[in-house]
């Protein structure tokens, strides 16, 4: 057969030749009747691989705590059926048939989850300081989340795979790169958490951690600190997690206090933020409101304070993506601090008068930030 | 299968508090922002850690 004419490969009259017939007709046969099953096993195969890897992360995060923990806190029993333990414990939310009071109930269970692991972690080694505790807590933290990921990934996967259905497996295979690109930024948080060094997420503490150095501080609420100072004759108070543990501390508890005693005029939060595909990375941006992330709580919690007392909330963020967010800080997020720094003295040049106060809050994991 | 292994290290800026001198090293474990770090090359000085951050390279 002459295969550069086209018109004889693809004649359709008596002369026909009857194999050529059948090359166009079974495929369309096959995929009318076995098209979605195809589909389903060519889908199948990309979500296994991206399964097995985050069972590595999974089994590499644990191994990290475990190493980490029977290497720094030298307990007295083998931790690993205890940490095996905890890092299947599952958080169940309040029922919001009701949304009323919400936020309490949410707060409460976060908090009660956070008491439980923090005293667990202690019954693993008494001695420990509260420095190591906030980085086993962090890793635990990391492990547990890991797991959680690929279980619920591997569930929805096995579901889909044993009742043979194809739209099943369709929202799993357009959510699995996001939360392989999360599932990666944790697993590679785990070096910087372990030997207590900044993460990106950390460029709010890091500036007003340097505002406050040479400045009494006192602890205002849990892990939280504060320190009172000058600039042109406006009142400042700074606030921030206390570091250099890996913690963001209860900003909001710690608002509440101050707010309880003094009259403020204004509320500036610095915060990451993450950045939008295309923006550039460690980019500042000024704004309007509560900058600050988690479950809401804390947010929630801020604005009610601020807008009872009727307090301006300003925001400063450094755009970053969710792997910068929580890993080692990188240069580029480092470098802007000073630059942040003067955003801060020159909106409270802009935003109040002398003689009047401001809070300024340094939102973010204070991981190898002291103050 | 050809993409270039990533490898970040860690470094810490030291900055002289009197004459102000910066001078890069390599992250050591312990290594806290502000923590008084060394004595300075250049005058009598102590240097405080300015910076704490990471640079990746592939390789």
């Amino acid at each position: 057969m002459d295969f550069t004419n086209f018109d004889q490969i693809f004649a359709m009259n008596d002369d026909t030749n009857p194999i050529m017939m059948l090359i166009w007709i079974v495929p369309i046969i096959l995929f009318v009747f076995y098209g979605q099953r195809i589909q389903l096993y060519v889908t199948s195969g990309e979500i296994k691989k991206g399964i097995s890897k985050l069972d590595g992360f999974r089994a590499e995060s644990r191994n990290e705590l475990i190493d980490y923990v029977k290497k720094n806190l030298k307990p007295d029993d083998d931790p690993v059926k205890k940490i095996d333990r905890f890092l299947d414990y599952f958080t169940i939310m309040p029922v919001d048939m009701d949304p009323n009071g919400i936020v309490g109930k949410v707060q409460h269970i976060v908090r009660s989850r956070e008491d439980y692991t923090r005293n667990h972690i202690k019954s693993l080694s008494p001695q420990i300081n509260d420095f190591e505790l906030t980085k086993v807590q962090t890793l635990l933290e990391i492990a547990s989340s890991l797991q959680m990921i690929h279980k619920i990934i591997n569930h929805m996967f096995l579901t889909a795979k044993k009742q043979n259905n194809y739209p099943l497996i369709l929202p799993l295979q357009m959510i699995l790169p996001f939360i392989m690109e999360q599932a990666e930024a944790m697993k590679k948080a785990i070096p910087a958490f372990k030997t207590g060094q900044p993460v990106g997420d950390g460029i709010g503490p890091m500036v007003v951690g340097k505002m406050m150095l040479n400045n009494e501080k006192e602890t205002v609420a849990f892990q939280t600190v504060l320190a009172k100072t000058e600039f042109e004759n406006r009142k400042l108070f700074l606030l921030k997690a206390e570091g250099p543990g890996s913690t963001v501390g209860r900003p909001a508890d710690a608002l509440k206090t101050i707010v309880s005693d003094n009259k403020l005029d204004a509320i500036i939060m610095i915060d990451a933020a993450l950045k939008m595909e295309g923006e550039d990375s460690a980019s500042i941006a000024q704004g309007f409101g509560a900058a600050i992330g988690g479950m809401g709580t804390e947010k929630f919690q801020i604005e009610k304070v601020a807008t009872d007392n009727n307090i301006p909330v300003f925001s400063i963020i450094v755009k970053q993506s969710v792997t910068e967010a929580i890993t080692l800080m990188t240069k580029e997020i480092s470098d802007k601090a000073s630059d942040v720094t003067l955003q801060v003295y020159e909106m409270i040049q802009e935003n109040t008068k002398p003689g009047e106060s401001v809070m300024i809050i340094g939102v973010g994991n204070t991981a190898g930030v002291p103050q | 299968m050809f993409s270039k292994k990533e490898i970040t290290i860690a470094y810490s800026v030291e900055k002289c508090t009197k004459c102000g001198m910066l001078k890069k090293r390599k992250f050591i474990e312990g290594d806290i922002l502000f923590a008084k770090s060394s004595k300075c090359n250049s005058c009598d000085g102590m240097t405080t850690i300015e910076k704490i951050f990471g640079e990746t390279t592939k390789q």
